[in-house]
């Protein structure tokens, strides 16, 4: 159960709901705002249950009275007929009210929403505000009764439990939503990185991005979404205005929260990876820095090179001591005059070390050197001698097994079956001998001991002659050859002889290896001051390997035919055309095989 | 002629005597030496007129063991060695040799290569009749007054058309003609896209005057520029 429950969370397509359900809640909360806020709802109303104990009201419908009293009181205007309040002010000389002869009592009356002020202080009837009042400014003297009757208080009641019912569910969703999408985050930030197979971290594309420029994603988001919003949002009152508002304001809440999501996500697998800090930017300067100032003192370029890594230190300690000795100099300068000798005294010293033990360190260097070059000589001429005498020890038995084996079919006297052992015996020595001289051909022209004789020629017609040499085996084979020559000869500087067997290689290949009754291509063309011939057959049998592979010593295109041939010859003609300064190319396309070699042109 | 004494000089005892048995089928006499050293005794010993030689061998090398034998005698010396380096085959004809055969080789080529050099040898080698109508390279002989063409002493009968490039090639040893040239030379035509035709001639020349055409002695193709007689 746990394990089938961790396979569905860890399900990309799981993943992908969850964010896009968490997005889409996101929107919601966010258009369900400002739905709120079209409705002309007042938040208070969430919290005060009563009008008249509300800021609201304090702030809006008290504060509005307070100052049209004032401003009767001082003669700058006068309390409206329709005031949906009673008052009285006075300074002790004039009185103002509009319940002429009411006193105090009548106001009292009104407990609910009777606001006075007397001797300095203010009553706020069931306001729980205190505060609010005190920013009325009221001159000392002055006696202040305000009442609101209660069918006013009461109309407004009904108005405030209107939008009460509205926000209350209103918040209700709100908290739901906000814990919903808590969690969906959190369950994201949890499952981010990790797949069904293991549980390691794996990390995506996006995660190559420092975490620093990451991160800083996050201020050009919300700046985009503030500055969004705040141009989005229509504060007037037409429906379809506010309806078209809110798409828009939904669209770019929706995009905003995909793509903090997306960086929010990253920032959390490159946490759990633990390259959050190392993979920053920041890290990165700071370590090359520090990683700079301390490969000058820690030598460590020299750490395959003991040699040259004492030579590093004595160098250190030299510049080191000297510098230090500077100051010594001058600091005995200003104290006390004679024994700033010393220091150069000491210099003296120093250098003379240092340059001993450099010399030492170079002898030994080119002592080393030296030896490692003789070696590698040695190596060489070890590897010539090695493949002279392999060729020879391999030939000289193998004479005798041709010879003899010979000898053996000129007997007269054989029987049917021993007869037919010898032929086969032939066969296998005389391929052996093939093996053999292609092995050390190859051998010779990839170890580079191979002599040229380069000179100008004509590849067309090295094309020509090669084809005339090899009419026999072409007539023999059952295929067509079709020549795409030029007109004019394309002059090369070669060796005519490698590159005739080259040309003699690729095309045994092709007659050997090509479909029965199909076509073998030649073409000879000049590209960008190239010569690149092209040789192209089709299979007879599916080409189960890659052009590298046919081109590996040994390697055989049909893995059944193993009556001729040594498997060498491509690779002899891609050597061959290598020492000679051409490029040799396979390309296997389908049952298409071909092989393009190129040489410079001779200017 | 068939009686002829051949010195067979290897250190592997055992090819040299397949040689030798090779050798005693076709009728000839073989003395047998493992080593140069012994190879020059036998030469004072015995009457030879034809070394076949190997190259590396102990004591006396097959190459300073020719340049020995040539101090004193002109007899066919065949190298056969493991080395088959052209440049290893140009020096060993350069100290004397007359021809080089690789190991391994094809037992019936190497007779057939004794039978060559030795009837150069027993024909060619006494004859001092060199006409100024003759022209000789190696162990050809073209006599441009008989229009004939003799390989080791045996003539080999020639087309029209095949004599004429032979003459042209052989006249000019060493020189190397284009199929163009040779075309327009023999043919008295120009010439255009002729190689295929002039190939086809050199192939069947080579087939009449060449002991292994594979692997020609005389009529050689100098790849991508034409086709040369090999001076000898």
């Amino acid at each position: 159960m746990d394990i089938k429950l961790k396979n569905i969370s860890r399900k990309k397509s799981t993943k992908t709901a969850v964010f896009i359900l968490t997005v889409i809640l996101i929107v919601l909360t966010v258009v369900q705002f400002q739905f709120v806020s079209y409705n002309d709802i007042i938040p208070e109303s969430l919290i005060i249950r009563e009008y008249s104990q509300s800021e609201y009201f304090l702030t809006q419908e008290v504060r509005n009275a307070w100052y049209e009293i004032n401003s009767v009181m001082e003669n700058r205007g006068e309390v409206p007929k329709s005031a949906h309040y009673y008052y009285f002010i006075s300074d002790g000389e004039k009185t103002y009210s509009n319940v002429e002869g009411k006193d105090k009592n009548f106001f009292k009356q009104f407990d609910k929403a009777f606001y006075s002020y007397e001797m300095g202080t203010w009553t706020i009837g069931e306001n729980t505000n205190p505060g609010g009042i005190t920013k009325f400014y009221v001159s000392d003297g002055y006696t202040i009764y305000i009442s609101y009757p209660d069918e006013f208080i009461n109309e407004k009641q009904q108005e405030w439990e209107e939008s009460r019912n509205i926000l209350v569910p209103f918040a209700v969703r709100v908290g739901v939503v906000a814990v919903l999408i808590l969690t969906s985050i959190i369950f994201l930030m949890v499952q981010t990185g990790k797949n069904q197979l293991d549980d390691e971290i794996h990390l995506t594309k996006i995660d190559s991005i420092f975490s620093d420029v990451l991160f800083s994603f996050f201020i050009p988001l919300a700046a985009f979404w503030i500055i969004g919003i705040s141009n989005l949002y229509y504060s007037g009152m037409s429906h379809v205005r506010q309806m078209y508002s809110a798409v828009w304001i939904g669209i770019i809440t929706a995009f905003i929260s995909v793509m903090c999501g997306i960086i929010l996500l990253s920032l959390t697998r490159k946490a759990k990876s633990g390259r959050l800090f190392k993979h920053t930017v920041v890290y990165l300067v700071l370590y090359k820095i520090y990683d700079f100032f301390k490969s000058l003192y820690d030598g460590r370029m020299f750490e395959r090179y003991p040699l040259t890594k004492s030579l590093f230190y004595r160098q250190l300690v030299f510049i080191t001591s000297s510098a230090f000795l500077v100051f010594l100099t001058f600091l005995f300068f200003l104290l006390y005059v004679p024994l700033f000798l010393i220091p150069p005294v000491v210099e003296i010293v120093i250098i003379y070390w240092y340059i001993k033990g450099n010399n030492k360190t170079f002898e030994d260097i080119d002592k080393g050197f030296n030896e490692s070059l003789g070696e590698q000589m040695k190596a060489e001429r070890m590897k010539i001698a090695l493949v002279t005498n392999v060729s020879h020890d391999l030939k000289t038995p193998l004479t005798s097994i041709i010879s003899y084996v010979d000898l053996l079919s000129k007997e007269e006297d054989l029987s049917e079956t021993v007869r037919d052992y010898v032929n086969v015996l032939s066969e296998k020595s005389n391929r052996l001998k093939n093996i053999v001289s292609d092995l050390f051909d190859l051998a010779k022209s990839t170890s580079g001991d191979i002599p040229l004789e380069l000179e100008s020629l004509d590849i067309k017609k090295l094309i020509e002659q090669t084809l005339a040499d090899m009419e026999d085996e072409i007539e023999k084979s059952n295929l067509q050859i079709k020549t795409k020559l030029p007109e004019n000869s394309l002059n090369i500087y070669s060796d005519g002889k490698k590159l005739y067997r080259v040309f003699q290689n690729v095309i045994d290949n092709a007659l050997k290896y090509a479909l029965p009754g199909t076509r073998v291509y030649v073409e000879l063309e000049e590209i960008d001051g190239k010569a690149v011939a092209k040789i192209k057959n089709t299979a007879g049998y599916e080409m189960d390997f890659t052009a590298e592979e046919i081109l590996q010593r040994f390697s055989r295109g049909d893995k059944s035919r193993t009556t001729e041939g040594s498997g060498l010859g491509l690779s002899i003609a891609e050597s061959f055309t290598n020492v000679c300064g051409g490029k040799f190319k396979v390309e296997i396309d389908g049952d298409l095989f071909k092989v393009q070699i190129s040489f410079n042109l001779d200017k | 002629m068939d009686n002829a004494r051949i010195l067979v000089v290897d250190d592997d005892r055992e090819i040299a005597r397949a040689i030798e048995k090779n050798l005693k089928i076709e009728g000839y006499e073989v003395v047998k030496a493992y080593n140069g050293l012994e190879a020059l005794d036998a030469l004072v010993n015995s009457n030879i007129q034809l070394i076949l030689l190997d190259v590396m061998m102990p004591k006396l090398d097959g190459l300073s063991t020719t340049m020995k034998i040539r101090e004193s005698k002109n007899i066919p010396i065949i190298i056969i060695s493991a080395k088959s380096d052209d440049s290893d085959k140009i020096l060993g004809l350069s100290m004397g040799a007359d021809d080089y055969i690789t190991k391994p080789f094809n037992p019936a080529e190497l007779v057939a290569r004794v039978k060559s050099q030795l009837r150069r040898y027993m024909h060619l080698g006494y004859m001092d009749d060199v006409r100024s109508s003759k022209t000789q390279v190696g162990g050809l002989c073209l006599d441009t007054d008989a229009k004939q063409l003799e390989v080791d002493g045996e003539t080999v009968r020639l087309t029209a058309t095949e004599y004429k490039i032979l003459e042209l090639l052989m006249t000019n040893a060493g020189m190397v003609f284009s199929s163009e040239k040779i075309y327009e030379r023999v043919w008295n035509e120009p010439a255009y896209s002729v190689e295929n035709t002039v190939m086809v001639h050199i192939r069947r020349i080579r087939e009449k005057i060449e002991i292994n055409p594979k692997e020609p002695n005389y009529l050689k193709v100098v790849w991508g520029i034409g086709y040369k007689i090999e001076k000898h």
